[in-house]
């Protein structure tokens, strides 16, 4: 891929971007109009997660199963976008997983700690939506949200939903 | 063999990071006076030196001094300005002040998304990588010569 300072800055000017446009509408930033600026940029990866998905998986073969599909996840995906693996792959085989970076690569700049932690949020809500767009585009329709607690390692949580 | 202290000024002449290593002796005035100090000698000796100077000039201004200490100076093509006070075992600082800004200041500031560059950097990861960094350079040591 092209230089990664490239995709880095886009990213942090989207976030800021985004946060600015609400701001100048309302004002001041409540928690709300802070949810909706986060669902913005979610919305934004859905779709990159899709289409990157199409064009990462033309060759491989089709998956066995789900667990197949977060393994590609962690693995080819994940290199690929965020240029290592997933350190750790958790699940309750109940459709929920957890998968934990130990080193983000749109956080180590940030901080090697607590510093910023509150701010960690904006960063993290593109990425989101890009293994959602994933997923999505893959079979399985999910939820995923991101917590971090010590920078710059963080933890994707991916709930499917079964079509019941 | 020791490094003093380290100033960095922004291109309209904001002080956005000071730390010091190993200084003895204050200034005896304010923080703030003793940056725009810093800052005026600075922009008065560049001028100076590119007006006086008797052939075209390259670099301009890299450093002075005196019979205690020696400041060596760096200037980004974007305005950012380096400072380094170091003793006089040290000649020439230019690498490590390179070295300052593009693996530590451009990797940690720039791309922080937090960090605005107009504002005085509080970013602690940027702070304890420069200070890993100093020290770990090899003519620094807790003593002075």
């Amino acid at each position: 891929m092209a230089d990664e300072s490239l995709f880095e800055f886009l990213h942090m000017e989207m976030v800021s971007h985004v946060f600015t446009e609400q701001q100048s509408s309302k004002g001041e930033m409540d928690n709300k109009d802070r949810a909706v600026c986060i669902s913005v940029l979610e919305i934004m990866g859905f779709r990159v997660g899709q289409g990157l998905i199409e064009r990462l998986t033309r060759d491989s073969p089709s998956f066995k199963d789900e667990l197949d599909i977060m393994k590609f996840v962690c693995k080819d995906f994940w290199t690929k976008v965020f240029r290592r693996q997933v350190d750790n792959l958790r699940t309750n085989h109940q459709g929920t997983y957890v998968l934990q970076d130990n080193k983000f690569s749109l956080l180590t700049q940030l901080s090697n700690g607590k510093q910023y932690l509150d701010q960690a949020a904006k960063y993290l809500a593109f990425s989101c939506g890009v293994v959602r767009g994933a997923l999505s585009n893959l079979g399985l329709e999910s939820v995923v949200t991101a917590e971090v607690s010590v920078m710059p390692s963080c933890k994707f949580q991916v709930v499917i939903q079964k079509l019941t | 063999m020791t490094v003093h202290n380290l100033y960095i000024f922004d291109r309209n002449g904001n002080c956005l990071f000071y730390n010091e290593w190993n200084r003895k002796k204050q200034a005896g005035i304010s923080k703030d006076e003793e940056f725009k100090l810093m800052y005026g000698m600075l922009f008065s000796i560049r001028s100076f030196v590119s007006k006086m100077s008797p052939l075209d000039m390259k670099d301009g201004f890299l450093s002075f001094q005196t019979s205690k200490y020696r400041l060596h100076y760096y200037e980004t093509p974007s305005g950012l300005k380096f400072v380094l006070n170091t003793d006089l075992s040290v000649s020439n600082a230019r690498e490590t002040l390179q070295h300052i800004y593009s693996n530590l200041y451009v990797e940690l500031i720039v791309k922080n998304p937090v960090c605005t560059s107009t504002q005085t950097l509080d970013s602690e990861l940027f702070s304890s990588r420069l200070d890993s960094f100093i020290r770990s350079l090899p003519y620094y040591s807790p003593r002075a010569a």
